[in-house]
């Protein structure tokens, strides 16, 4: 099935399904996204991204398989002591929560953009941060935890060093990805708040904040995956 | 499926308007003078690289002579000699410098799409080039790790540098990346999404796909180079044991336990394959360019040329091992890579064929840009071939770590994209200044680099079967090597040290012929491309007056039959004439 | 047109170089001819591009040189041209590629019969390790290597109390017996290369690699360091002996067991005091040296030094360069002491000596002495203390006549050219970066500053 369509020059291009109607669609004479600048500078930074948090977590498995001291186990180090009781991995799950919430109210904020309802869209933005400043601070009182249990980059008292290394480093890279998210949310909030993309006449930068905030929640699954459940 | 007019979108760019002498060219957003800044910055930096190795030249060929180049300072010369060749020289000016100039000319735009963005680009380079500068006033001197920076020796006493001068390096490097990666988001950006009306992807002159190529390999690959150099810094300044195991070093235990050395040399490989094709890439693209306007004939087999293109990009992530054939990785990852490995020699292979047979039944100008051009596919060809023999795995092992890798790489790297960068200057300085640049001098600029720095790099292949190691200070008495390998590598030093002056011919021609140079005219080669055809020369910012230029042809229509000139400009509208109006 | 001429001749004169120069692989000596063979065939077809391709462009240069009138041919692209070009390329690299896989399929497939032993790499020189009569070599453990172990092996192992230790750069080989050489590192990456028998690989600290070949020819052949790891990287050589089998035999023997290693006693330093009389008369009643008679200063000087030089002298591996006039004096003094017990007696008494800093004699710029001194300090220590892994001693409020005097004597390869010092010819390369007698003064005047009052370790 091919259709014609006109190109800006006004010749005719064919546009065939499957591998040449991709190869067509790409080389034909348009943007090659159908997107703002901003969103696509952001979808390719994003995919830069994805390659060293891939970097990060496959050393992080290589190392666990070089270290020669037994890991230690996440369930009981990662575990809360909560009215006399030891339950594994609860802080995270918090964490986590908090963290797949303010993607739900991201892409409410994002929806709300697209309607130009100003005040909702800054209003659920600012939620966000305040869900994404709850997660660094959780992370922050288990660093504080782990710290006090002994816990450093380079040993600990459980076994392999790079337990703390790699955690410290991944999660704390992680934690400054959302870090920078809350302040850029709280910027853009603030301008959208103050009506300043009403007079450019666009919320594009709404959805761009909140592809980088998806993008931090996801790598945070994997991260989870990895660190807590493995 | 709509077709949103690219040119329609003219408003989104909110160009910067300059008003004084220091917006326009100091904190200039124009991707004009961003390209120039870069480019004066990368030569700079890149003769301190040529100076080092001119010194290193003189220890190998007349060892125990000078006394100002201890064991100490040689590896320091050779580490910054290779990382400030690969990365702060051709990394840099063929994206920062030829990217930034050519994106928005060659596609009809007004700049990048987000000029501000590429201006903290090239100050953030600076800094990372700054850096590096410092690391050699640091006490104990700059990293003499070799470029490839191998833990564990390159944090530990015993190399010189391994205090602060290897923390200088990784800083630089990771500054380096922050700035590669703003503008390298930039030129990403504007190719795909800021072309000119009519200019399809496919009508793009194959420099912008070599840029572009390289740049998204820039993009994929130095996050890899960044996360090591993040957990080398960690390892050297907190302690953590990411590539250190268990060692003992000057008589004493450490307190590392249970690193990956091997693991860093994949994440620098992985880094560091791409990296060698970050400035292949954007030198086979120009000279496709180079070729086609000096020899008056369209580019053969353009849509080969980016397929391959495309093909070498991507291969290029899966054949990073086969610089760890010897690393005690392990050994069954020899077939894979060994095959990767050579298959990429196919894709490339087509790009040599279609060079050459863009000559066959050309009318071929020689003017310098196109002796460089020339220059170049005779010795990519030599060491894209030698390449061959490291590449398959068991040849590799009597040849790693000899001259014969040496001789590769200087080849491959170390002159065909250095030929193309002359080449491309002496093309686009017409265009850049308005002046020509002085062909005499051209001439001998190239004879001498051509030929002298052909002897240099053919001898060391040999050195390299005669078993002669690689990162050596000095030879001493080794049984093995005959007496004869010291006078070849003299005469190597000789040849080198000539080279080394002949580039000041070439810096001189630079500067005089801004003030001297014949003055150029719009389009002195005579040229397609819409660099050539702006209102201006040089362009002003903005580029293109008031209206944008809209393409009708891709960007090798030259000698079509039955046309009023051998040459038929992109943005030209007569249809009779089209020659291969390039559909799809 | 010149340009064209430029390219035939560098194709023809690179085929002469090729075929016509003397520089090519050395000899080979192992099983490995495979691998050359797999070289030759790469440049038969590698060759052959190169030639054709370069001269092809050639004739293109001189046919299509621009004339006036000329116009190039319009042919955008040649579909049939292309896939043809690119069909023979494919066949061209799995001619190569195919024959290269099966060599290495070889290589890294020991075979069964292949005999074990250890070659482990530390900064900057090579030790040997053989299983023993168990086969077996015993583990080790980085944590465990000190001075009296420096092979860092597990005391309580039984598999490795029989294992053969070689402290020596120089190992020898069975002729024609296939062998596996496990390779190890202490410290940073080595990698262990040897020219005539075509093999090399990396030492990684925390892995055991391998690789395996069969000696074809008796004879001596250099063991170079390939992986850049410090500053004495280019000093890092050793030997491997290829023997007949009872030879081998023999000089394996010859090398103690860990079980022995450990079971010998030190020295006993009142035996020592009596044949301390012999060099009491030249080196002074506190071993501190005297000018006039040349012989330097011995009390402060490290234990395993001591030894490991009297045992030189004694066996005529030092003090035997007719140009060494001060070295030939010490010869026969060192050859009274009749076996390895009285070496180590007299150097347990000359480490009970008083360890007075010698004075200093010798004027220079100590500023820009300290300079040359960054790369002596990687082995001797920046503070000139000496290092024992690194097997070199102490500098530092040592006579400093005697050191320029072996500084010249290293420099002109006078001391640590005789094949059996195994660590002199290190001092021979490094001694050479001192180019003129002015550079030697300037950084003996550094060391004349280091601090003599820094506590030994
Ligand atoms: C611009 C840079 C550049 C380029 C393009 C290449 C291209 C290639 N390189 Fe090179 N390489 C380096 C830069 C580059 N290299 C550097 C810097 C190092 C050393 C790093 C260090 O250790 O410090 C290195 C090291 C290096 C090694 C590691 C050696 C070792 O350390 O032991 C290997 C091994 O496989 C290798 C292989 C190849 C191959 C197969 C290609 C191929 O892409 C080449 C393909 C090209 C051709 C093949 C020629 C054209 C083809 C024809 C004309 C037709 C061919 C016909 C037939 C095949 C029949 N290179
Ligand atoms: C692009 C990369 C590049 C370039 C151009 C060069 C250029 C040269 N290199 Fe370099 N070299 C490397 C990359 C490069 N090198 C790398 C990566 C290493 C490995 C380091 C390591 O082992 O860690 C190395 C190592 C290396 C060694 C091996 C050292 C050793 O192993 O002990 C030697 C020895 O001769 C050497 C020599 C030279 C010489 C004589 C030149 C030149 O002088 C030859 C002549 C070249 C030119 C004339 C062009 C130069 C042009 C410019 C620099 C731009 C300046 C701008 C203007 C003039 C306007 N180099
Ligand atoms: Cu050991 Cu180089
Ligand atoms: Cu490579």
């Amino acid at each position: 099935m091919a259709n014609d369509v006109l190109t800006n020059t006004g010749e005719s291009a064919t546009v065939s399904p499957g591998l040449r109607g991709i190869v067509s669609d790409w080389s034909s004479d348009k943007q090659a996204f159908e997107v703002p600048w901003g969103k696509a500078m952001m979808w390719i930074f994003l995919l830069s991204d994805t390659f060293i948090f891939g970097v990060f977590l496959s050393s992080y498995m290589t190392v666990r398989m070089s270290t020669v001291e037994p890991w230690p186990i996440p369930s009981e180090v990662f575990a809360l002591t909560i009215g006399g009781q030891s339950i594994p991995l609860i802080l995270i799950a918090i964490m986590t929560f908090v963290l797949i919430s303010s993607s739900g109210t991201m892409a409410m904020a994002v929806n709300f953009g697209y309607r130009r309802d100003r005040a909702k869209t800054a209003a659920l933005m600012l939620a966000t941060a305040a869900l994404g400043a709850a997660f660094v601070s959780m992370q922050a009182f288990e660093w504080t935890k782990l710290i006090h249990e002994g816990v450093r980059p380079w040993g600990n008292p459980w076994g392999a060093p790079q337990f703390g290394s790699t955690f410290f480093m991944i999660t704390g890279f992680h934690g400054l990805h959302v870090s920078v998210g809350v302040i850029y949310l709280s910027i853009v909030a603030t301008k959208v708040w103050r009506g300043d993309y009403e007079r450019k006449g666009n919320y594009q930068i709404v959805e761009i904040t909140g592809l980088y905030w998806h993008f931090v929640d996801l790598v945070w699954v994997f991260i989870f995956a990895l660190f807590y459940l493995w | 499926m709509a077709y949103v007019a690219i040119a329609d979108r003219d408003h989104e760019q909110e160009l910067h308007h300059p008003k004084s002498f220091v917006t326009k060219y100091i904190w200039s957003q124009d991707h004009k003078v961003i390209a120039i800044q870069y480019g004066i910055t990368a030569t700079l930096i890149g003769l301190v690289a040529l100076v080092l190795s001119g010194m290193m030249r003189l220890q190998l060929g007349f060892p125990d002579t000078f006394s100002f180049i201890a064991p100490y300072d040689y590896y320091q010369f050779i580490t910054m000699h290779g990382m400030i060749m690969v990365i702060y020289l051709l990394t840099a000016l063929f994206l920062g410098g030829f990217g930034n100039y050519l994106i928005p000319l060659m596609l009809g735009a007004r700049d990048m799409v987000f000029p501000y963005l590429n201006m903290l680009s090239f100050w953030v380079y600076l800094l990372a080039v700054l850096v590096l500068v410092a690391s050699f006033f640091v006490p104990g001197g700059p990293t003499g790790a070799g470029w490839t920076l191998y833990p564990p020796q390159a944090i530990l006493p015993g190399t010189p540098g391994a205090g602060w001068g290897i923390v200088f390096m990784l800083a630089s490097l990771a500054i380096f990346i922050v700035a590669f990666t703003m503008g390298g988001l930039n030129y990403v950006v504007t190719v795909l999404q800021a072309r000119t009306r009519g200019m399809t992807l496919m009508r793009m002159p194959l420099s912008i796909w070599g840029i572009f190529m390289a740049t998204v390999l820039g993009l994929l690959a130095f996050p890899a180079l960044f996360v090591s150099a993040v957990m080398m810094t960690l390892d050297k300044l907190l302690g953590t044991s990411f590539f250190m195991p268990a060692i003992m070093s000057m008589g004493q235990q450490l307190d590392y336990d249970g690193g990956s050395p091997v693991l860093f040399q994949h994440l620098f490989w992985f880094f560091g394959h791409p990296e060698v094709y970050i400035v292949a890439l954007p030198a086979f693209g120009i000279v496709s360019d180079l070729l086609a306007t000096h020899a008056r004939k369209n580019i053969f087999g353009y849509r080969m040329m980016v397929w391959a293109i495309l093909a070498i990009g991507g291969i290029s992530f899966v054949v990073w091992a086969h610089h760890m054939y010897v690393s005690g990785m392990n050994p069954y990852f020899g077939f894979f890579f060994a095959t990767t490995t050579l298959i990429i020699a196919v894709p490339t292979a087509i790009k040599v064929y279609n060079w050459v047979l863009t000559l066959w039944k050309g009318n071929i100008h020689l003017t310098v840009p196109m002796l460089f051009a020339i220059g170049f596919i005779f010795t990519f060809v030599h060491g894209g071939l030698t390449g061959l023999f490291l590449g398959n795995v068991s040849v590799d092992v009597p040849l790693s770590d000899t001259y014969f890798v040496v001789g590769h790489f200087h080849m491959v790297m170390g002159v065909s994209p250095i030929m193309v960068m002359f080449g491309a200057i002496y093309h686009w300085y017409p265009k850049i200044t308005g002046r020509m640049l002085n062909t005499t001098l051209g001439r001998i600029h190239f004879w001498g680099t051509f030929l002298g720095t052909y002897a240099i790099y053919l001898p060391m292949h040999y050195l390299g079967f005669l078993g002669v190691p690689r990162r050596y200070y000095a030879l001493g008495n080794t049984d093995f090597i005959p007496e004869s390998a010291m006078t070849l590598n003299a005469g190597i030093t000789i040849s080198a040290l000539i080279v080394g002056v002949i580039q000041l011919v070439f810096l001189y021609n630079i500067i005089s012929s801004l003030f001297k140079g014949e003055k150029a005219g719009p389009n002195p080669w005579r040229a397609v491309t819409l660099e050539w055809q702006t209102p201006d020369t040089p362009p002003k910012h903005g580029n293109w007056g008031p209206e944008l230029p809209v393409v009708y042809r891709w960007a090798y229509d030259y000698s079509v039959p039955g046309a009023a000139e051998d040459f038929i400009p992109q943005n030209h509208p007569d249809d009779e004439t089209t020659g291969m109006v390039h559909k799809t | 047109m010149a340009l064209a001429v430029a390219l035939v001749l560098l194709v023809v004169g690179s085929v002469l170089f090729h075929f016509l120069s003397p520089w090519w692989f050395t000899p080979i000596a192992s099983n490995w001819g495979t691998i050359d063979d797999t070289v030759i065939l790469t440049f038969w077809v590698t060759g052959a591009v190169f030639i054709a391709v370069n001269l092809f462009m050639a004739y293109c240069v001189i046919r299509y040189r621009h004339k006036k009138g000329q116009l190039a041919h319009y042919e955008p692209e040649n579909k049939k041209l292309e896939w043809w070009l690119t069909g023979l390329t494919t066949l061209g690299v799995v001619a190569m590629l195919a024959p290269g896989l099966f060599v290495w399929a070889k290589f890294i497939n020991v075979p069964e019969d292949a005999s074990v032993f250890e070659a482990v790499g530390q900064q900057w020189n090579w030790s040997y390790r053989f299983p023993g009569k168990d086969g077996v070599l015993g583990t080790v453990d980085p944590a465990n290597i000190t001075i009296d172990n420096p092979f860092g092996m597990n005391p309580d192992d039984p598999n490795g109390q029989d294992d053969i230790l070689v402290s020596s750069p120089e190992v020898h080989l069975p002729l024609n017996k296939p062998v596996k050489v496990l390779l190890r590192a202490t410290d940073v990456l080595h990698n262990f290369a040897v020219a005539q028998f075509r093999v090399k690989m990396d030492m990684v600290p925390g892995l055991v690699t391998y690789f395996w070949f069969t000696p074809t020819r008796t004879g001596t052949f250099e063991v170079l360091c390939e992986e850049l790891c410090g500053l004495g990287h280019h000093t890092m050589r050793g030997n491997v002996v290829i023997d007949e089998e009872e030879d081998f035999q023999a000089w394996l023997n010859s090398n103690p067991t860990y079980a022995e290693t450990q079971a010998q006693t030190g020295g006993d330093a009142e035996a020592g005091a009596a044949l301390y009389a012999v060099c009491l008369a030249c080196h002074g009643t506190e071993g501190e040296g005297n000018i006039a008679l040349n012989s330097p200063k011995i009390s402060g000087q490290d234990d395993w030094y001591l030894i490991r030089q009297l045992k030189y002298f004694k066996g005529g591996i030092r003090g035997s360069d007719e140009d060494d006039v001060f070295g030939r004096q010490m010869a026969p003094m060192a050859a009274i002491l009749p076996d390895d017990a009285a070496i180590k007696n007299v150097v347990a008494y000359i480490e009970t000596l008083a360890d007075n800093p010698a004075s200093a004699t010798i004027d220079g710029d100590a500023a820009r002495g300290r300079d040359i001194f960054s790369t002596c300090g990687a082995c001797h220590g920046l503070d000139g203390q000496g290092i024992w892994s690194l097997k070199a001693p102490r500098l530092a409020g040592m006579t400093d006549w005697y050191m320029v005097t072996q500084l010249k004597n290293f420099k002109h390869g006078i001391r640590g050219t005789h094949a059996g010092d195994m660590y002199g010819g290190q001092m021979g390369a490094m001694a050479r970066i001192l180019t003129d007698d002015q550079a030697i003064n300037d950084v003996i005047a550094y060391i004349n500053t280091l601090d003599e009052t820094v506590a030994r370790n």
